[in-house]
């Protein structure tokens, strides 16, 4: 699979900060007798600056797969991935280190990020204001509830400002207020340019996304104007 | 430097921050080489060998207690980490600096481990060179953290992995060296991560020499096993596999 950064070409693309072209994976095994699991087949998606885009689909639809692909952490087995500027990713479980707290996490993936210590400081400061964590920046991260490791989880893809964030069902785990909140910080984002992607599950949701993907028998089609059908209505994650 | 620094740092906290690592680091010598030294003492003498068994079992316990903590941390390093790994290398943390900080803390903890085991043995034997002596178990110590390592980079499940370092340590120490268990042994063993580091032991706590050639083996030793535990992390990192199914 290609992956160019930055793109060039037509308008349309040079607006975009994140183009998929054609995307093809199929899970298999090197183990005779096992099956290929077949994901996507030819997906395709583009994501602007500043719009929150939604990716909907059924459990077992690939949304986490093209995710991962949109990301760079896993492969395509076809197809191409053109990127411009940094990406967040916020998985949808929190992949952190069990054992450091949220102050040290902060800053083993700040340097990981080439932020300085100045800088890694002050978007802790920051982010554990706006998502309301401060009095858990000294608790190792498997001492924290579910939505308090989310919220870290979601401070960690954003700490450097990222000119992509790509979004897991981020929300896992947060209580109605918290949920609220998270909502306006993704707007914020967004009206600050930050081009958003997010898989999600919830049909209220909508009003929210400024444009919708659904992801059916290996493709990604564009719904945004055809309403709540086909879409699953549960908040219920899946992997594929 | 800055990340090494970092990375080291933070991966010493969060080995010490789990209660297990250091009740194992501390409570195992003591057991293990007893209970091997004991368990060895009625055996008959070697004919090509001066010491008795009581204290070719002691030794024979303090390599495998080295060998077997160091081995399963190593294991277990690689293996809880693996998705947070991921995730920083996709972050922009450099796969072989990463790879890098969690070695380089394994070598200190195999150190630490290594000075418990020879404190106790000390105490047991009284070794003859005891710097030297230190020195082997040490390097006993890191070439199965290393071992670890590598089996955790390959077989990513702790059940499994933990089979082949548990099952790899036991065959190692029972085989290689002097040992009233295995006096004919097949050449091949001599390739065990424990056979060099164990003669070299020997050598120094029964005789009071350095054997050089025993020392600059595992030295090369661990250059290989350095060399595949940077090839395999760096490949099980890659986007390709199938991890993210």
């Amino acid at each position: 699979m290609a992956v160019t950064e930055p793109q060039t070409a037509d308008t349309d693309s040079t607006e975009a900060v994140l183009r998929a072209s054609d995307i093809e994976k199929t899970y298999g095994s090197r183990v005779p007798f096992t099956r290929q699991i077949p994901v996507l087949s030819g997906a395709d998606l583009t994501i602007h600056p500043g719009e929150i885009v939604g990716i909907v689909g059924a459990n077992g639809a690939g949304k986490s797969t093209l995710m991962k692909i949109l990301v760079g952490v896993l492969d395509a087995d076809a197809g191409t991935v053109e990127r411009s500027g940094s990406i967040g990713w916020c998985p949808q479980e929190p992949l952190l280190y069990d054992r450091l707290t949220v102050t040290e996490t902060f800053r083993l993936f700040g340097s990981g990020y080439d932020m300085t210590s100045e800088e890694i400081a002050a978007a802790r400061d920051r982010l554990a204001d706006r998502l309301d964590f401060e009095q858990y920046l000294d608790y190792r991260v498997d001492q924290l509830s579910g939505g308090n490791r989310q919220k870290v989880n979601l401070a960690i893809a954003v700490m450097h400002d990222p000119d992509v964030l790509l979004l897991d069902e981020p929300y896992t785990g947060f209580d109605w207020e918290t949920y609220q909140q998270f909502w306006a910080f993704a707007r914020e984002l967004a009206d600050d340019g930050t081009a958003i992607a997010m898989i999600s599950h919830l049909i209220e949701e909508r009003e929210r996304l400024d444009r919708v993907y659904e992801l059916h028998d290996g493709t990604v089609q564009d719904v945004t104007e055809e309403g709540t059908d086909g879409t699953d209505t549960t908040r219920e994650g899946d992997d594929a | 430097m800055h990340r090494i620094r970092e990375g080291v740092r933070l991966n010493l906290q969060a080995f010490v921050r789990t209660p297990l690592n250091l009740v194992l680091a501390i409570v195992l010598p003591l057991v293990v080489i007893e209970g091997w030294g004991q368990a060895m003492a009625g055996l008959p003498s070697m004919p090509t060998v001066e010491a008795i068994p009581l204290d070719l079992g002691r030794m024979l316990g303090a390599v495998f207690g080295v060998a077997i903590i160091a081995g399963l941390l190593g294991l277990v390093q690689m293996i809880h980490a693996r998705s947070a790994d991921r995730r920083l290398i996709q972050a922009g943390f450099p796969a072989r600096t990463l790879l890098a900080t969690r070695l380089l803390m394994l070598t200190v903890v195999a150190v630490a481990v290594a000075a418990l085991n020879f404190g106790v043995l000390h105490v047991l034997i009284d070794p003859e060179a005891p710097l030297v002596a230190f020195a082997a178990l040490a390097l006993a110590g890191i070439v199965y953290a290393f071992v670890g390592a590598l089996v955790g980079a390959i077989v990513p499940r702790l059940f499994e992995g933990s089979l082949v370092v548990v099952f790899l340590a036991m065959m190692d120490a029972f085989l290689s060296g002097d040992s009233p268990l295995a006096a004919d042994v097949p050449d091949f063993v001599e390739f065990f991560p424990l056979y060099h580091p164990k003669a070299a032991l020997e050598s120094a706590a029964l005789e009071g020499t350095i054997a050089t050639g025993e020392f600059a083996f595992v030295a090369g030793y661990l250059v290989v096993l350095l060399a595949l535990v940077t090839t395999v992390f760096t490949l099980t990192m890659q986007t390709s596999g199938r991890w993210a199914a």
